[in-house]
């Protein structure tokens, strides 16, 4: 591991100075993402799904007949560390776009900066409000959490029939975005929760959330958890102390790093997912090479990357140019778009995706339920 | 009968997590002790401890035991590293550059772990399976094992410290460097004892608490904050206020989490440090300290 870990150093080194007399017949994009802190994990597997697109991309010709040139930038898991690397690559003038980080407080922090930017910046958190604060910039490759919570709710009550909801949510900004919208979408179909329960990330203990939903009788538990060690120790301690409930969870319940962790204290549970490698056909292509190149599974951490990689190549090379108006419009006007998680048809406020996979946990693999689209 | 149940498992919870806050504190307390200084790193050699556990059984194969007891040996070593590589240069230099040589050192430490063991959190099995089951509380074994674990170590430490002539020598080193030196005891050495022994004890805490929590880098600054927390609760430099302070935190956050809100629970640790400071700032069991010398 050592080894891997100083000869990558080295191979930096190399490329960066190889970077600068290459510079002219490359295009460079920009990737802010948590390679150190607490989201590391993450993190990894973000960088591994961008890899894997710039060799596709590469390999069919690059953008604009130029090889794309990742500039990896570290916002060390944190918000000011994510502000300071878009002021850094945003000041670039040779860097035409920017692949941002997943984490909706993240980007919520670094909207201002984006904006004044004035590139396309590709992201991946969640939270509604993301891309309704008229900051033009801003292209999500992931549905958003009113699709999210309407999924979790369209299924948890017309397929499994269960109407005494307990919603469990972290209470940084995607927890507490999904929990608003899981709550509205209860609402449109008549039902109030029995239990809305936040607890902040990185919590040690989870024993009172779990007590408060055996108190509260709710047959099935909705939920917007940010670290898989948080959900991993919920887990545990939910089916330790006796609650059977049925659970749909937001994408990280599938994470494989979540469910490595949980085992078993998992098996049974609902959860959504934005990616599914059984879910197309771009999505078996994709989830092949990442196994082969990685010797991983591949998850949604590494698939918005890819496919946001794609998005901007494809823009770009629709466009003929790299201008960020050009680029802007191009995305725009993607229609029906294949890519791993969906087809993506961007609207007025730079959301690409709508719709989710089902999935259920089938003792420690993840099973394909379903493919469900909100069409308004 | 149901609230009582709930009670149990509240207050069995608080003092499981409360036990591991006290061993790293326990660790902190030792060092302040011996050198003065706060260790920013303490709470990394739990993690660190976590960590060689997980490379042992998981990655090398051992048996349960011989893994614990190798990283427990490999945490003295890395004490003795940190005393000779952190602490002993700057000796002489007054207790800020000590600290921030700690700090450093904790910064060091869990990105030298980020590079070797990748980002991914380990999982680690309880040391025995499953738990009790008693009406409608359960008590995992690994909370049973980090509690009796615990009791044990306070036993062994006012057993070491009061009747053993080395535990003597480390106390009176922590008491009067000087008046130590005096009467021939060799001074740098204890220090060295003392960062072997706060090492291990670290790596203790990680490696019982490595199966609830699972392993992960930034496992130790969230327990270290905590721990941090009750040593100035129980009495900065007091072993007995460690332990206490450790159970305090634990057991008041469990609680007032239950009873008042769970997003809170982080601020009650804080909001109790603060009201002791306001109210009793030598801490619990602190001796009320007019001058340094």
């Amino acid at each position: 591991m050592r080894v891997s870990f100083w000869s990558a150093a080295v191979a930096g080194a190399f490329a960066s100075l190889f970077a600068l007399s290459a510079a002219a017949d490359s295009i460079r994009i920009g990737l802010i993402s948590e390679i150190t802190g607490p989201n590391a994990e993450a993190g990894s597997y973000t960088l591994n799904g961008a890899r894997l697109a710039v060799d596709a991309i590469n390999k069919k010709g690059g953008i604009l007949g130029k090889q794309i040139e990742l500039v990896i930038e570290d916002n060390q898991s944190t918000n000011p560390g994510t502000v300071l690397a878009f002021s850094k690559l945003g000041g670039n003038t040779d860097i035409p776009a920017i692949i941002g980080p997943i984490r909706s407080t993240q980007i919520q922090a670094a909207s201002p900066t984006i904006q004044k930017a004035g590139i396309p910046v590709m992201i991946g958190g969640t939270d509604p409000s993301l891309t309704h604060v008229n900051n033009p910039w801003v292209f999500r490759c992931r549905p958003n959490d009113t699709f999210s919570s309407r999924v979790i709710a369209d299924f948890g009550v017309s397929k499994l029939k269960l109407k005494k909801w307990a919603i469990v949510h972290s209470t940084d900004a995607f927890g507490s975005g999904g929990q608003k919208a899981l709550t509205d979408a209860l609402k449109t179909l008549g039902i109030e929760p029995v239990l809305i329960q936040g607890y902040t990330n990185n919590s040690q203990d989870f024993t009172p959330v779990v007590l408060a939903i055996k108190k509260s009788g709710a047959d099935v538990i909705g939920t917007y958890m940010t670290n898989s060690q948080d959900l991993g120790i919920f887990a545990k301690q939910l089916r330790q102390l006796g609650v059977t409930a049925t659970w749909v969870g937001s994408p990280s319940i599938v994470t494989d790093t979540a469910m490595k962790l949980a085992g078993d204290a998992l098996h049974g549970t609902y959860g959504i997912a934005d990616f599914n490698p059984d879910a197309n056909a771009e999505a078996k292509t994709f989830a092949t090479a990442y196994r082969a190149k990685y010797n991983l599974e591949p998850d949604v951490y590494s698939s918005w990357a890819y496919d946001a990689l794609n998005v901007v190549a494809t823009a770009m090379n629709t466009a003929k140019s790299s201008k960020p108006d050009d680029v802007r419009k191009a995305i725009l006007g993607l229609k029906n778009w294949k890519g791993v998680e969906g087809n993506y048809t961007f609207d007025e406020n730079g959301d690409g995706l709508r719709g989710y996979n089902i999935v259920k946990n089938d003792g420690g693999k993840v099973r394909f339920v379903e493919h469900i689209d909100i069409t308004k | 009968m149901d609230a009582l149940a709930n009670n149990l498992q509240v207050l069995f919870q608080g003092l499981a997590l409360g036990s591991i806050y006290a061993l790293v504190a326990l660790g902190f307390v030792l060092i302040i002790r011996a050198t003065n200084v706060v260790n920013f790193a303490q709470g990394d050699f739990a993690m660190l401890g976590a960590y060689m556990m997980v490379a042992f059984l998981v990655g090398v194969g051992f048996s349960y035991w011989l893994s614990f007891v190798l990283a427990l040996l490999g945490m003295g070593v890395f004490g003795l590293i940190f005393n000779y590589g952190v602490y002993y240069p700057l000796r002489h230099r007054g207790f800020l550059p000590v600290i921030i040589s700690t700090l450093g050192a904790s910064i060091f430490l869990q990105n030298t772990v980020l590079a070797i063991f990748g980002a991914q959190p380990k999982r680690l099995d309880n040391v025995i399976a499953g738990g009790i089951q008693i009406g409608s509380v359960f008590l995992d074994s690994q909370y049973l094992v980090i509690l009796a674990v615990t009791m044990v170590m306070v036993a062994f430490q006012f057993f070491f410290f009061e009747h053993t002539m080395l535990g003597k020598k480390l106390q009176a080193t922590s008491q009067d460097k000087d008046m130590a030196r005096l009467l021939g005891i060799p001074v740098a050495l204890m220090i060295a004892i003392t960062f072997v022994y706060s090492s291990a004890l670290g790596g203790l805490a990680g490696v019982l608490v490595g199966p609830v929590l699972f392993v992960s880098i930034g496992m130790g600054s969230i327990i270290a904050l905590k721990a941090f927390a009750a040593t100035i609760i129980g009495g900065f430099g007091d072993v007995k206020g460690a332990i206490v302070g450790g159970l305090f935190i634990g057991v008041i956050e469990s609680f007032a989490a239950f009873y008042i809100s769970v997003p809170y629970k982080d601020a009650y640790a804080f909001l109790m440090l603060f009201l002791v400071l306001v109210f009793r700032p030598q801490g619990f069991f602190g001796e009320r300290v007019s001058e340094k010398a």
